[in-house]
């Protein structure tokens, strides 16, 4: 579903996601200004509004992390994934005041230019107890403005999909930034743990989530199939897949998904050329395979995407021995048509 | 996973167990921020009492010198034997900036020299713990009225050697400290005070005592020479200073020994000679 940003106007979700996040920063912001300034009456202006900005970003990073691993946990959290994209670049514009007004604040109105100051200040870079912290910060914004301004599918496309890809990976070097940034900076002068319990925790919610999803899947790639014949491989049996729907195999390393669909088997590949999402995991909409993260399509006889789209992935050969459900891990090149497998009466039964 | 329940992000709607799942998360999710909101407010250090009255601009009247910093000595009221009391009151510059330029702007475009002379400026004041400061700025026009003859300023500087001492504390820049900044010490603020030091805001060095109270003390050469320069690695963090203090009235200014200026580790001072004989141990 190549140029599918196209299509996909402002839909009545995205509304509820985008005034959801503008509803809990608010409400986050105000809780935080109104104690501050009623507990704290000695506040300046900046330093509440530097504050409050840097604590609700981290926040709404530690949110938008945990989506990934929450929806391979559970599936019902997709609809906080499709468009995790808003909460990356809402977070990057609250940031953003935090990291302008630091930089106005503390190296403005000074001797040389603030963004040489920035670096130049404190050059204790051997020290932790010195350690210049608001260049780490600095380093973590670049990266959020990366991602930020590249977070439209326009720029999957022209960047290619691996290459967003990898850059989008680079968010969890920005979070070891910003948990740096923390830790070598405000919480090496506040008194009260309460802030460095907060972002431990965070931290090992984060680190848990990840694992708990990661190793599932692993299990499930780690599944061994031992009957082979003939290049194929015995993975299931036809009734293990439900009608237009799929499952998936992890044959040498490779991950194939095999729908079911109009009284026919067909095998493709499962990673989605929008995002890697997990075709195997979607649904025959439409007689099209749906990638169940964002909506990409491809037809299951020869996983290329309806036109006008040009996304294509990898078909594989499976067949039917009565019940049993045999694959052939060979991968044919994206997009070649391949028959399928007929599910007769007698194997339906 | 029921066959009919699947949800694609273009949908308008999301089916219904999609929905009443999130909407359950977001149940969960609206107190945790609230109360993240709540202990991060509440969890914050005091911030100090230092004002800085931005935008009001004051007259002040005294008598103006040069060294070993910038000030100007304000009479205030009289003691009980009837001599003038006076306060320091150190000058500094706008955003991070010393306030010699100004002054030196100043007695160029007179063409006199300042030290010695009652002079008025108008400025911006800060203060906090006892302590005044001015900001003259050049677009606030500064100047407002210069004696033409020297005040006879003997004896006006209360000058009194205080020996040789060696004391522990942090060096701040007095800008932020006495006013502007919230925190104005400190690891966060490290940069910012390296850069109004830098930009000749005259050093202070910032020491606690066992029973909590502050002391100031502005900081120069063994020579009376500018240190804004030698400090940068020292500002906002622990150091030990041996000095010559000498007291200028109400502010204790110290003439850093060479070598005077040290990191100050509590580790180091109270378990080194403890290290030093286990590492022995150890080697033997
Ligand atoms: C140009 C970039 C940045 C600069 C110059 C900067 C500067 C600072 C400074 C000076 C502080 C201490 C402020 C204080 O006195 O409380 C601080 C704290 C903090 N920063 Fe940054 N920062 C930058 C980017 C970031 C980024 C990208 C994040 C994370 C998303 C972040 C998160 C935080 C947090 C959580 C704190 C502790 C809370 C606070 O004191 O505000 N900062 N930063
Ligand atoms: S549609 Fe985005 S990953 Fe498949």
């Amino acid at each position: 579903m190549g140029a599918s940003y196209l299509a996909v106007g402002w839909n009545r979700q995205k509304k509820i996601y985008d005034w959801l996040i503008f509803a809990f920063c608010v409400l986050y912001l105000a809780t935080f200004v109104v104690l501050t300034a009623i507990f704290n009456p000695d506040y300046t202006f900046e330093t509440v509004l530097i504050r409050a900005t840097s604590t609700l970003a981290v926040i709404i990073l530690h949110v938008t992390l945990s989506i990934g691993p929450l929806t391979r946990i559970n599936k019902k959290f997709l609809p906080l994934l499709y468009n995790r994209r808003h909460l990356g670049v809402s977070m990057f514009c609250i940031i953003l005041v935090h990291g302008s007004f630091s930089i106005l604040q503390f190296h403005s109105l000074g001797n040389v230019n603030p963004f040489v100051s920035l670096f130049t200040s404190n050059t204790h870079f051997g020290s932790l107890a010195d350690f210049p912290f608001q260049a780490l910060g600095f380093f973590a914004l670049i990266i959020f403005f990366l991602m930020a301004i590249t977070s439209h599918d326009f720029w999957l496309h022209n960047l290619s999909p691996k290459v967003w890809k990898t850059l989008h990976m680079f968010v969890y070097l920005a979070y070891f930034l910003v948990v740096m940034h923390v830790m070598l900076g405000v919480i090496q002068y506040e008194t009260n743990p309460v802030f460095i319990i907060i972002m431990l925790i965070g931290a090992f919610t984060l680190i848990a989530l990840h694992l708990i999803a990661g190793t599932r899947e692993v299990n499930k790639d780690d599944v061994i199939y031992k009957l082979k014949q003939d290049g194929y491989v015995l993975v299931c049996d036809v009734k293990d897949i439900e009608e237009d729907r799929a499952k998936m195999f992890c044959l040498d390393t490779e991950r194939i998904a095999v729908y079911k669909t109009g009284g026919k088997l067909f095998a493709v590949n499962n990673v989605c050329k929008h995002q890697n999402g997990p075709l195997g995991e979607g649904k025959v909409i439409d007689g099209c395979i749906t990638c169940p993260w964002h909506g990409y399509q491809y037809l299951p006889q020869n996983g290329q995407s309806p036109p006008p789209f040009k996304e294509k992935v990898s078909t594989y050969d499976v067949k039917l021995e009565g019940t049993h459900v045999w694959l052939n891990p060979k991968a044919y090149a994206e997009g070649t048509e391949r028959p399928g497998a007929v599910i007769s009466v007698v194997n339906a039964e | 996973m029921n066959n009919e329940e699947f949800y694609i992000g273009w949908m308008g709607k999301a089916p219904k167990s999609f929905a009443a799942w999130i909407r359950k998360y977001l149940i969960v999710l609206l107190p945790v921020i609230i109360v993240l909101g709540v202990l991060l407010a509440l969890s914050q250090k005091k911030f100090g009492t230092g004002t800085f009255e931005f935008g009001t601009l004051t007259e002040v009247k005294g008598i103006y010198f040069n060294k070993p910093v910038p000030t100007i000595k304000v009479v205030d009221g009289k003691d009980i034997w009837g001599n003038e009391n006076y306060i320091t009151v150190p000058l500094i510059g706008f955003g991070k900036h010393g306030a010699d330029g100004v002054i030196a702007d100043l007695e160029k475009e007179k063409n006199i020299s300042f030290e010695g002379k009652e002079i008025t400026l108008k400025g911006t004041l800060l203060y906090n713990d006892g302590k005044l400061l001015m900001q003259v700025d050049a677009n606030d026009k500064p100047l407002v009225n210069v004696s033409g003859a020297n005040i006879n300023s003997v004896g006006l500087q209360k000058i009194k050697e205080l020996g040789i001492i060696d004391v522990k504390g942090e060096i701040v820049d007095p800008k932020c400290f006495f006013g502007v900044m919230k925190p104005g010490e400190g690891k966060p603020h490290k940069d910012c005070a390296i850069r109004c030091i830098l930009g000749g805001m005259p050093p202070v060095l910032k020491v606690t005592d066992e029973k909590g109270n502050q002391n100031y003390y502005l900081i120069v050469g063994a020579n009376g020479e500018k240190m804004n320069e030698a400090v940068q690695d020292y500002v906002a963090t622990p150091v030990e200073i041996n000095a010559r203090a000498v007291a200028y009235g109400d502010w204790v200014v110290l003439y850093v020994h060479p070598n005077g200026l040290q990191h100050y580790s509590y580790i180091r001072e109270h378990f080194s000679t403890s290290i030093a004989s286990c590492m022995a141990a150890c080697i033997k």
